[in-house]
C-alpha cells in the first residue's frame, strides 16, 4: 500500500518536473523573444536559451581559493530545490495531481534562495554581499504576500494541500477574490523571479542588480545551474499562477504561454523602480490580498 | 576673437591675482596648465598659464607665472581660491614637477602607482619614446567607521566602456563617498603633437575623443588662425557652425537613448539607439566617416556641404525631430522614470560654480555657461540661439537641457542651411602663414565648452598644446552629485553627465 502510494505520487510528480525541466528555458526564451519585438529589435531565436546553458555546461568551473563548499553546494542546492518546486506544482498533468503542502511549497523555494544568499557572501565580493542584502530584503517583503495569496485560496477550498487549492470554474469564474488575488499573484511573480520592474534581468549594471549580482562570480556547470533554477522556478510559477490564480477555463500550455507574453510586455513597458520602492510596490500586492480575503 | 590678454605674475602672486581675475568674470577658471620654455630665449624657464573668460568683453584673459632655472619648482596652491584648480594643479605637478605647496589632496592625477616616481613627461629633455614603468604611491581615498564597507567598481566593466574605477564607502545602500580614479589610458597626445605641425597633428586632435572631434578641431583651428591672424572664408565658418551643432544633434540624442539605460527602461533605449544610427550615418553621408573627421582643417574646411546633402541632412533630422518628440512623450508618460530621475544626482548651483562646470551639466544647475554665446563665434551671432536653462541640477534637469538643445540646435541647422544656401562665394580655404606665437580656440562641444592653447615655434611646429575638454571640467562634480543618493541609482546619475574618459586620457 505504501510503496504504491509513494511511487503514485513520485512518478507523475517526476514527469511533471522533467517536463518542466525541459521546457523551462523556451518560455525564457519566448519572454526575451517579446521583449526584442515590441522593442523593434530582431532579438535571439527563442531557442537561445538552450544555446547557453549547453555553453556554460562545456566551459571549465572557476573557484577562487577563497571560497568554500557552500560556494559550489549552493547552485546545486538551487537547482534541485526548483526541480522539487517543479514536482508539487498542482494542475499540469492531470489537473489536480500534486503532493506536499503550499507551505512547504514556499519554504523549498526559500531554502535554494538561503543558500544562494549564503554563497552570494562566500566569494567576498562587493557585488555579491549587495546581491544577498538585496536578496533577502525582498524576499522579507515577498513572504507575507505569498502566505496572504495562500490564505485566499486555503480559506476557500478550506485545505493547505497544493492539488486541494487548485481554481475550480464551477464554483469560482470572475468573482472579486479571483480577480484581485490574480493581479496580486502577477505582482508577486514578478518580483520573486527578479523580473522588472523589481529587478532587470538584462542589465550588465552591476551596481543595480539584485539576483544577478549574486551569480557574478559563477562560471561553468554551477552558472548553468543557477540559469536554469531561476528558469524553472519562473515556470513553476507560471503553472502555479494559471492552476491556482487565472480564473480562466483554458488549457494550461495557453496560461503559461499568456503569462509568458504579458511578462515580456510589462518587461517592456516598465523600468525599473528604485530600490526603496520595492516595498510600496509589494504593499500594493498584500492590499489587494487582504481585500481578496475579506471579499471571500 | 581677440588674443589673449597675457599678464605676467610671479608664482607667489598666483592666488591673489587668480581671485582678481576670476572674480571679475562669470566663469571662475577656464583651464591651468604648464608649459617647458627653457629652451626659449625670451623665457628660460617653466611656466604655468591660469586661463579666464571674461565674459562682459568677451575676451581670454591670462594670468603666467614663470619658474626661471633655479627657482624651486613650487608655488601656493590656487584651490582654497578656486575649487576648479584642483585638477589642473595635480596635472602640472605630474607633467611637469611644479608642486602646488598646500594642494589638500596632492596624490598623483594622470600618472597612477605604476609610473615612477620624478617622472615628468611633457618636459622637454624627457624623449617622446620614454619607456616609464616604476612604482609610486597612490592611494584611493575611503571613508572608515564601523559598518561602513567599500564597494570597488572597474576599471574593467561589464558593459563597452572605458576605462575609471570608482571606489565607494558606503553605509548600506547609501553612498558617503565616492573616489573616482580616471586617467587610466593616458596617450601622450600633447606630447606627441610638439614638434609636428598643425596639418601633421590635424588627424590625432580629430582623434581626442569619439563623440567630439568637431569641437575639438575647430578650438585647435581657431588657435592656429588666431596665431596666423588669418581670418577664414565665410562659407567655411558657416559649414563649421553647422557641423558643430550636427554633432550636438548627434550627442544629445546617444545620450537621451542612454540614460533610460540606467533604469532599464528598454523602449526609450532602442528608439534613442535607433535615431543616433539615423544620425551617424547622416554624419557618415556628410564627411565620408562617421565621426565627421576630416572636414574641419586649419584655414577653412576640406569639403563642401553640396545641395543634396543638404537636402539629406534637413530629411534625416525631420525623422530625427519626430522620433526624439516620441521618446519626450515616452518619459513624461512614464511616473516610474520621472520617479526615478526627479530629485537623483544634484548638483546645486554654488556647486556648480565653484567647480567652474561647464555645459549641459552646469546649465542643468541654473549656471548658465555656453561659449556659444560668450564668444560668439563662427556664425552663431547671426542665428536664433536661445540658451537653455533648469534649476533643479537634477538628472531630469540634464535630460529636459537636452531634450530643449536638441530642438534649439535643429532650428539652428535650419537657418544654417538656408545661409549656406544663400551664400555666393564658393571659397572653402585660405592657406595659413607659418609664424611663431601662440593662441586659444573655444568652441561648445556637446558636453560643454572644449578650449585648446596652441603655441607654434619659429618654423610653425607645435611647441605645446593644450587641450581642455567640457569632459575634464564636470568629473570632479560627479562624486558630489552622488552624495545622498543610493548605489543602485548609481550608473542613471552617470550616464545623466555622460562624460568622456578619452577626452581626458589624451
Amino acid at each position: 500500500m505504501l510503496q504504491n502510494s509513494v511511487a503514485g505520487l513520485l512518478v507523475p510528480g517526476i514527469l511533471q518536473a522533467l517536463c518542466l525541466v525541459l521546457f523551462a528555458p523556451l518560455v525564457a526564451g519566448i519572454i526575451n523573444k517579446t521583449k526584442a519585438v515590441l522593442q523593434k529589435r530582431q532579438g535571439a531565436s527563442i531557442l537561445q536559451e538552450y544555446f547557453d546553458l549547453y555553453k556554460w555546461w562545456k566551459k571549465p568551473v572557476i573557484l577562487t581559493k577563497y571560497t568554500g563548499w557552500i560556494f559550489v553546494a549552493a547552485p546545486v542546492v538551487y537547482l534541485t530545490t526548483s526541480i522539487i518546486a517543479a514536482m508539487m506544482v498542482p494542475g499540469l498533468l492531470t489537473g489536480s495531481f500534486s503532493f506536499g503542502d503550499a507551505f512547504v511549497f514556499v519554504y523549498v523555494l526559500a531554502l535554494g534562495r538561503f543558500f544562494m544568499t549564503l554563497s552570494s557572501m562566500d566569494a567576498a565580493t562587493a557585488f555579491g554581499g549587495m546581491g544577498g542584502s538585496r536578496e533577502i530584503y525582498i524576499s522579507v517583503l515577498v513572504e507575507p504576500a505569498v502566505m496572504l495569496a495562500v490564505l485566499v485560496n486555503a480559506t476557500r477550498y478550506g485545505s493547505t494541500t497544493l492539488s486541494q487549492m487548485v481554481i475550480q470554474y464551477d464554483q469560482f469564474f470572475f468573482t472579486v477574490p479571483a480577480v484581485l488575488s490574480c493581479a496580486a499573484f502577477f505582482l508577486i511573480m514578478l518580483a520573486e523571479n527578479s523580473r522588472l520592474p523589481v529587478d532587470n534581468p538584462d542589465t550588465h549594471l552591476e551596481l543595480t542588480m539584485i539576483h544577478e549580482c549574486m551569480t557574478l562570480e559563477y562560471s561553468g556547470r554551477l552558472l548553468a545551474f543557477i540559469h536554469l533554477g531561476s528558469m524553472i522556478k519562473l515556470l513553476v510559477f507560471l503553472v502555479m499562477f494559471g492552476a491556482l490564480y487565472l480564473p480562466l477555463p483554458i488549457p494550461m500550455a495557453l496560461k503559461v504561454l499568456a503569462g509568458t507574453l504579458i511578462i515580456g510586455l510589462v518587461e517592456t513597458l516598465n523600468n525599473k523602480m528604485r530600490l526603496f520602492k520595492v516595498r510600496v510596490y509589494l504593499s500594493a500586492a498584500v492590499i489587494l490580498l487582504a481585500v481578496a480575503v475579506i471579499a471571500q | 576673437m581677440e588674443p589673449m590678454k597675457i599678464e605676467l605674475v610671479k608664482p607667489s602672486e598666483l592666488p591673489e591675482a587668480a581671485k582678481r581675475l576670476s572674480a571679475e568674470g562669470t566663469h571662475p577658471l577656464t583651464a591651468m596648465f604648464g608649459r617647458d620654455e627653457r629652451r626659449d630665449e625670451n623665457v628660460k624657464g617653466l611656466s604655468i598659464y591660469c586661463v579666464f573668460e571674461n565674459t562682459g568683453t568677451h575676451e581670454m584673459e591670462a594670468l603666467k607665472a614663470v619658474f626661471k632655472e633655479g627657482v624651486p619648482y613650487r608655488f601656493p596652491t590656487l584651490t582654497y581660491v578656486l575649487p576648479a584648480a584642483a585638477w589642473y594643479e595635480r596635472e602640472i605637478q605630474d607633467m611637469f614637477g611644479i608642486v602646488p605647496e598646500g594642494h589638500p589632496d596632492p596624490r598623483p592625477l594622470v600618472l597612477h602607482e605604476s609610473f615612477p616616481e620624478g617622472f615628468h613627461p611633457l618636459l622637454k629633455d624627457v624623449a617622446k619614446n620614454t619607456e616609464a614603468r616604476g612604482e609610486r604611491r597612490y592611494d584611493i581615498h575611503v571613508a572608515h567607521g564601523e559598518g561602513l564597507f567599500e564597494v570597488p567598481v572597474g576599471p574593467i566593466h561589464a558593459g563597452i566602456i572605458e576605462p575609471g574605477h570608482f571606489r565607494f564607502s558606503q553605509a548600506g545602500e547609501a553612498m558617503l563617498q565616492l573616489d573616482a580614479k580616471l586617467f587610466y589610458t593616458h596617450r601622450g597626445l600633447e606630447k606627441i603633437m610638439e614638434g609636428k605641425t598643425p596639418f601633421e597633428a590635424l588627424p590625432i586632435v580629430e582623434r581626442i575623443c569619439g563623440a567630439c572631434s568637431i569641437a575639438n578641431t575647430w578650438s585647435f583651428c581657431q588657435a592656429v588662425e588666431q596665431i596666423a591672424k588669418t581670418k577664414i572664408p565665410r562659407r567655411a565658418e558657416i559649414i563649421r557652425t553647422l557641423l558643430s551643432e550636427l554633432e550636438r544633434v548627434t550627442n544629445h540624442v546617444g545620450d537621451l537613448g542612454n540614460i533610460p539605460g540606467g533604469v532599464g527602461f528598454n523602449p526609450a533605449i532602442s528608439l534613442g539607439g535607433r535615431t543616433k544610427e539615423m544620425l551617424m550615418r547622416l554624419q557618415e553621408a556628410v564627411a565620408g566617416n562617421r565621426f565627421l573627421r576630416g572636414i574641419i582643417v586649419p584655414g577653412g574646411v576640406s569639403m563642401d556641404i553640396t545641395p543634396e546633402l543638404r537636402a539629406k541632412i534637413r530629411e534625416v533630422l525631420a525623422a530625427a525631430k519626430k522620433n526624439i518628440e516620441d521618446l519626450s512623450e515616452m518619459f513624461a508618460d512614464q511616473s516610474n522614470f520621472r520617479n526615478r530621475v526627479r530629485t537623483t544626482g544634484i548638483v546645486r548651483k554654488s556647486t556648480a560654480a565653484d567647480l567652474a562646470m561647464v555645459g549641459v551639466g552646469a546649465r542643468a544647475s541654473g549656471f548658465l555657461h555656453d561659449s556659444r554665446r560668450d564668444f560668439s563665434y563662427g556664425v552663431y551671432p547671426e542665428l536664433p540661439f536661445e540658451p537653455a536653462l533648469e534649476k533643479d541640477g537634477d538628472v531630469a534637469a540634464r535630460i529636459k537641457i537636452r531634450i530643449k538643445e536638441f530642438h534649439v540646435s535643429l532650428r539652428m541647422i535650419e537657418k544654417l542651411l538656408t545661409l549656406l544656401d544663400e551664400e555666393q562665394e564658393m571659397t572653402l580655404s585660405v592657406e595659413l602663414p607659418s609664424v611663431k606665437g601662440e593662441g586659444f580656440g573655444i568652441s561648445e562641444s556637446a558636453r560643454g565648452s572644449n578650449f585648446h592653447y596652441v603655441a607654434l615655434d619659429g618654423e610653425g611646429r607645435i611647441d605645446r598644446i593644450f587641450v581642455r575638454s567640457a569632459s575634464y571640467a564636470n568629473w570632479p562634480a560627479l562624486p558630489i552629485a552622488v552624495q545622498g543618493d543610493i548605489i543602485p541609482d548609481f550608473p542613471l546619475i552617470n550616464k545623466s553627465f555622460e562624460l568622456c574618459y578619452a577626452c581626458i586620457d589624451r
